[in-house]
């Protein structure tokens, strides 16, 4: 029996210890984004969004800068064929895009590795309707700091001004309704 | 001086249990042996270790509207779990346990690999025996022997895992959900050898929390809560003795679990929510005694439109061993 006590105690002992791991035993509500330099090329809001050029799913190149001269704001969805990205996307599909015909929507897939993946994918998920990105080398991925169900909002200065998780959506409406 | 200080821990997890949230719930046997799967000690035991290991592999997920939906191709995406646990006898009716796990995360894509690891979310429990004597018969003679072994439990999940709001790269490395749950459990088990049936129902809620962080990157912080979770098991199986009078124990079950929608700064997030049917086949040795206990476990999620909803679609594997102190 002291065997088994003592084994609690250790077990009791690697949780407390590794709950200096974690904030989630004691969250925290403090704002602590970031501030950023105004102008610079970053992921964060408030800087300038890193160009790139990406083929979709059916070989069309896109570019960011490209995209901002016809368009009032571009979205990027991060998405990786879950899940969590599947309801995101079905979300903003029926309840934001509708209202800002304005505004670009791509999804970005980060993970399949290749456009033919990439489509067989979107069409498996019902989702041909979106132009999907094919980041092939999660260059993409990276540079916005991005993971699954990331959205950014980039307005029609390049600059960005959301980058977070899309949770129920409300956030990227009221985004784009702030767009110049 | 020893116990003194291992009493003074237990007691300051049962306090903590009663302004906390909880978890799941399990098929058991109050005999001990049998189809066990949960860390119920068995009546007049004193303790128990419990060590298992799960593989469970993704493959494919119910949408939100719970059509089914294949894995990218190409893609291969397990994790595996090493549970450690450990239930120990407070008194003759009450029983307490924890269960640890560490989890490790092996995802691989076309495009992607990705393999991290980490601690799971703890659990702790609390059961009362609402019985006095074993509830496992040979033969009914009486109706007093329909009576059936009823367990009341409380369950607390203490997030020890790591989690979307921890610092943390991307989504590959979550191990755990983030929220404090406390669930309340029912336990209903009855054996009439060589038949075994148990009901398991839990109903849980999380406890809301502020969120200023997601995937390591610091965000406008909101406040964020789970939907209430509710689940339900039930199990059947057959006891067949050996010449050793050590048995082997066969169980089959089901369970259904859902989860409402969850609620951001107060209002409804309809991204939110799941829903999971199973079926499991368990077969278990027990030795004479039932203080040894080893088992193997597959659970597998119905891979058909409509089993569930917004949430993979998994086999689980499940081997494990425990040790019980008479």
């Amino acid at each position: 029996m002291s065997f088994c006590k003592s084994l609690f105690s250790l077990l009791l002992l690697a949780v407390t210890a590794c709950a200096d791991m974690t904030d989630d035993l004691n969250p925290s509500g403090e704002d602590k984004r970031p501030v950023v330099e105004a102008g610079s090329i970053g992921p964060y809001v408030g800087q300038q969004a890193p160009d790139f050029t990406l083929s979709d799913t059916l070989y069309t190149f896109h570019t960011l800068s490209t995209e901002l001269t016809t368009a009032n704001g571009i979205v990027l969805y991060f998405n990786m064929w879950c899940p969590l990205c599947d309801s995101h996307m079905s979300h903003m599909r029926e309840n934001i895009v509708p209202d800002f015909p304005l505004v670009s929507f791509f999804v970005v897939d980060y993970v399949t590795g290749s456009v033919s993946l990439s489509r067989s994918s979107q069409v498996a998920n019902g989702f041909t309707d979106f132009t999907v990105l094919v980041d092939i080398d999660q260059y993409i991925v990276n540079s916005y700091n991005a993971t699954m169900g990331t959205t950014v909002v980039i307005d029609s200065n390049g600059s960005i001004t959301m980058n977070e998780d899309y949770k129920d959506g409300s956030r990227l409406r009221t985004a784009l309704e702030s767009l110049p | 001086m020893k116990y003194r200080i291992f009493t003074i821990l237990t007691m300051t997890l049962m306090v903590g249990m009663a302004f906390l949230p909880t978890q799941s719930a399990y098929a058991a046997s109050c005999c001990g042996g049998g189809s066990a799967t949960s860390l119920i000690l068995p009546k007049f035991s004193k303790a128990m270790i419990d060590v298992s290991t799960d593989i469970e592999k993704y493959d494919g997920f119910w949408n939100d509207v719970g059509d089914y939906v294949p894995d990218p191709a190409g893609s291969d995406l397990n994790q595996y779990r090493l549970n450690l646990g450990y239930a120990h006898r407070l008194a003759s009716h009450w029983q307490a346990s924890i269960n640890v796990p560490y989890v490790w995360n092996v995802n691989e894509y076309s495009g992607l690999t990705s393999r991290t690891n980490g601690l799971g979310d703890t659990t702790i429990n609390l059961f009362y025996e609402a019985f006095d004597t074993i509830k496992c018969v040979y033969k009914v003679n009486t109706v007093k022997d329909l009576v059936p072994a009823v367990y009341l439990g409380t369950s607390l999940t203490v997030p020890t895992g790591i989690s979307p709001y921890d610092n943390v790269e991307n989504s590959f490395d979550i191990t755990g959900r983030g929220f404090y749950r406390l669930d309340g459990v029912l336990l209903v088990d009855k054996t009439i050898y060589p038949w075994n049936a148990s009901l398991e129902l839990s109903y849980g809620a999380y406890f809301e929390r502020s969120v200023n962080r997601e995937y390591g990157n610091y965000v406008e912080p909101y406040d964020k809560n789970l939907g209430n979770r509710a689940q339900g098991t039930f199990s059947f199986g057959y006891t067949h003795f050996l010449d050793t009078m050590d048995t082997l124990t066969f169980t089959g079950a089901y369970a259904d679990l859902w989860e409402d929608e969850g609620e951001i700064d107060g209002n409804t997030d309809p991204t939110s929510g799941l829903r999971k049917r199973s079926v499991a086949g368990t077969i278990a040795f027990s030795t004479m005694n039932n203080d040894w206990v080893v088992k193997f476990t597959w659970n597998h999620a119905i891979q058909r439109d409509r089993w569930g909803a917004n949430f993979p679609t998994t086999d689980i594997y499940t081997i494990g061993v425990r040790h019980v102190f008479l």
